[in-house]
């Protein structure tokens, strides 16, 4: 059995139905990418995993060491070991990054203001960031400034990979980390996402376009149309997509993003 | 036993012109009819089962605890102001309720009447001194009232901070209590204040805050509300010579049945005035609180700048926040801004902070912290600001 499966999962919004029976099954050392043009569920797939609100699971499970993630508070699941590198970061006014930073991992190891000794220490903070930073073309000017506020598409999407790289999830979802972001920046990302690759690590990449799996390259490539999957297979899927995009399942789209300027 | 004659007759040793202006205002108490809901003010604030003599003895004639900056600038006066009105009558009789009128409503007039306690700060012209002077108003019992007055006058060029903070050894203490304050701001003068109000869950609290804001005159002043049953506070700043600048801040934070009452007044009285106003609350439980907030551009007043702002953050579905911005402009030539929002905790931020790990209770802990934090950095000094941070993030728990 693998580390994480998806069996048969189904999800609506808002009364429409978007995932209409999906099964994945990760295993950690393992890197997949989910690719699909616009509206075939990829964003709903991520925010479902992850336990968004706004999402209403109607049948299937996931099940990760041993239990249902879908049952389980979006904090708890992070706590389990997933993590979701948004599409979209929010900017949330009045904390700043390294507060959150420091309180998430904080969380992860189980400290709740009481057993000092599950507590990071300013010291290992500061070294684990240091590293981190680096591969990331980051400098620490970011810390004191709020979550994600005045940040650019690329720092958003590098501190992203960044929160990843300090809270050492087993199962991180990459949604559409690639989109808007330039080449330079997309090579930095990928590096420090390589960096992390290894035995403890699944990765579910979620993109609409190929080129970020030049850089991160994947072990299984699974194209989602209309809320299922209708392709499997290794890195070959996506040079299938490549040449040809979406256009065996009826979509106009090409899988090849326009040039950002 | 009630705030009668009688009663007045305790307040012994104080000049003739103070007994005279608290009969005076003994007597507008018993003349004025407690408000009703059909006026604008307290329609939304009842007070119908607020009965004052059942709290009418007077805890302390001073209890106030002061502490003088060292090395106080000479000329500088900083004593109780019952003593003052002893010592420098020259300066606090043509002063004392000049700005919060005893005849505003009953319960002014009741404040004015039997006021103890509370500080007198006069700092002469060009004074400048960096070290905030603190005034600490305590009550110890429950039952009665405690009901400090503060004077502060800022000669030209001045330059000081002062916090007022009023505690409660009890925070389960019942009574009446109050808090106000006149600030007068001469010519250049840079003055901030803080007024945090931590009275116990179950009392009753009244405040007037007015400054009057001489030319040039900068003003900060931040109010802090966090104790009571039923709160009501009047924050208002009357500019009053070109040039002055107020910048008016608050924070509150409404739990259990808490309600709390703020009526705020920019008053553009000349032109080249400016003045900022942002008021911040969060409610949670079974709290209301009311804001309603009045911008006044006189007709000479051109050239004016005015911004008025009231956020809430409402954290249970049974809390409710009113917020009610009004601007009366006679004069075209002035810029304007005022907005209100009323609101939970935004569940995309709570997603994204509970995506990492964080939960529940601590994330909406941080977002709470958060949506105050921005306006704390504007607390004019830093003990205020510390004093503030600790008291909010014991309170947030």
């Amino acid at each position: 059995m693998a580390d994480f499966e998806i069996k048969d999962l189904r999800a609506s919004v808002e009364g429409r139905e978007i995932l209409k029976g999906v099964s994945l099954a990760i295993s950690r050392g393992e890197v997949h990418a989910v690719m699909g043009p616009n509206g075939s569920g990829k964003s709903t797939l991520s925010h479902t995993l992850m336990g968004h609100p706004g999402y209403t699971v109607d049948g299937g499970s996931v099940i990760f060491k041993g239990q249902n993630v879908l049952e389980l508070e979006p904090d708890e699941r992070a706590r389990l070991g997933m993590f979701l590198a948004f599409q979209y970061p929010v900017v949330v006014p009045g904390i700043s990054m390294a507060n959150f930073l420091r309180t998430a991992m904080n969380s992860k190891r189980g400290y709740d203001g009481k057993d000092k000794s599950k507590q990071v220490t300013p010291k290992e903070f500061r070294g684990l960031l240091k590293g981190e930073l680096e591969v990331l073309h980051m400098d620490d000017s970011f810390l004191p400034r709020y979550i994600n506020d005045g940040f650019s598409g690329g720092e958003k999407k590098r501190a992203e990979i960044l929160q990843m790289a300090m809270l050492k999830p087993e199962i991180a979802i990459l949604d559409e980390t690639d989109s808007g972001l330039d080449i330079d920046s997309i090579k930095f990302v990928a590096e420090a996402v390589n960096r992390m690759r290894g035995p403890e690590l699944g990765i579910l990449i979620i993109t609409h376009y190929t080129r970020i799996l030049e850089f991160i390259k994947p072990d299984f490539v699974h194209v989602l149309v209309d809320g299922k999957f209708v392709l499997s297979g290794g890195p070959e899927v996506a040079e299938r997509l490549e040449k040809t995009g979406y256009a065996e399942w009826g979509k106009e789209e090409t899988a090849q993003p326009e040039e950002v300027a | 036993m009630g705030f009668n004659a009688e009663s007045l007759e305790e307040l012994r040793g104080e000049p003739d012109w103070l007994r005279d202006r608290r009969q005076s205002a003994l007597a507008t108490y018993e003349r004025l009819p407690s408000p009703s809901k059909t006026d604008e003010e307290w329609r939304r604030t009842d007070v119908s089962r607020f009965n004052p003599s059942d709290f009418s003895k007077l805890e302390h004639l001073d209890g106030l605890k002061l502490e003088r900056p060292s090395g106080l600038p000479a000329g500088v006066i900083l004593k109780p102001l019952r003593q003052a009105a002893m010592d420098h009558p020259e300066l606090v009789e043509p002063r004392l309720f000049s700005l919060v009128h005893a005849d505003r409503d009953r319960f002014a007039a009741l404040h004015a009447a039997f006021f103890t306690g509370g500080t007198f700060l006069y700092v002469p012209d060009g004074v400048e001194f960096d070290q905030p002077v603190l005034g600490q108003h305590l009550s110890h019992e429950g039952g009665n009232s405690v009901l400090p007055h503060t004077l502060i006058v800022a000669g030209r060029g001045a330059r000081f901070n002062y916090l007022d903070e009023y505690i409660a050894e009890d925070d389960a203490e019942t009574g009446y209590r109050t808090g106000s304050t006149e600030i007068f701001l001469g010519e250049g003068s840079q003055v901030g204040y803080v007024a945090v109000q931590k009275w116990g869950r179950k009392v009753w609290h009244f405040a007037d805050q007015r400054a009057e804001l001489g030319k040039d005159s900068t003003l900060r002043l931040f109010n802090v509300t966090l104790g009571g049953k039923f709160s009501k506070t009047r924050v208002e700043a009357s500019l009053a010579g070109e040039g002055a600048n107020a910048e008016l801040k608050a924070i509150y934070f409404a739990s259990g049945d808490q309600f709390f009452d703020f009526h705020t007044l920019q008053d553009h009285r000349v032109g080249n005035t400016r003045s900022d106003l942002l008021f911040r609350g969060a409610l949670q439980d079974v709290s209301r609180t009311v804001y309603a907030g009045m911008i006044r551009i006189e007709k000479h007043a051109a050239r004016s700048d005015a911004y008025q702002a009231n956020r809430n953050l409402v954290l249970s579905d049974k809390a409710k926040a009113t917020s009610i911005p009004m601007l009366e402009i006679d004069n075209n030539d002035v810029r304007c801004t005022h907005g209100a929002t009323v609101g939970p905790v935004d569940p995309e931020h709570l997603f994204y902070l509970r995506s990492r790990g964080i939960p529940l209770q601590t994330a909406k802990r941080m977002l709470i912290q958060g949506f105050f934090g921005d306006v704390l950095d504007r607390i004019p000094f830093e003990h205020a600001r510390k004093l503030v941070e600790a008291e909010l993030e014991s309170r947030i728990g």
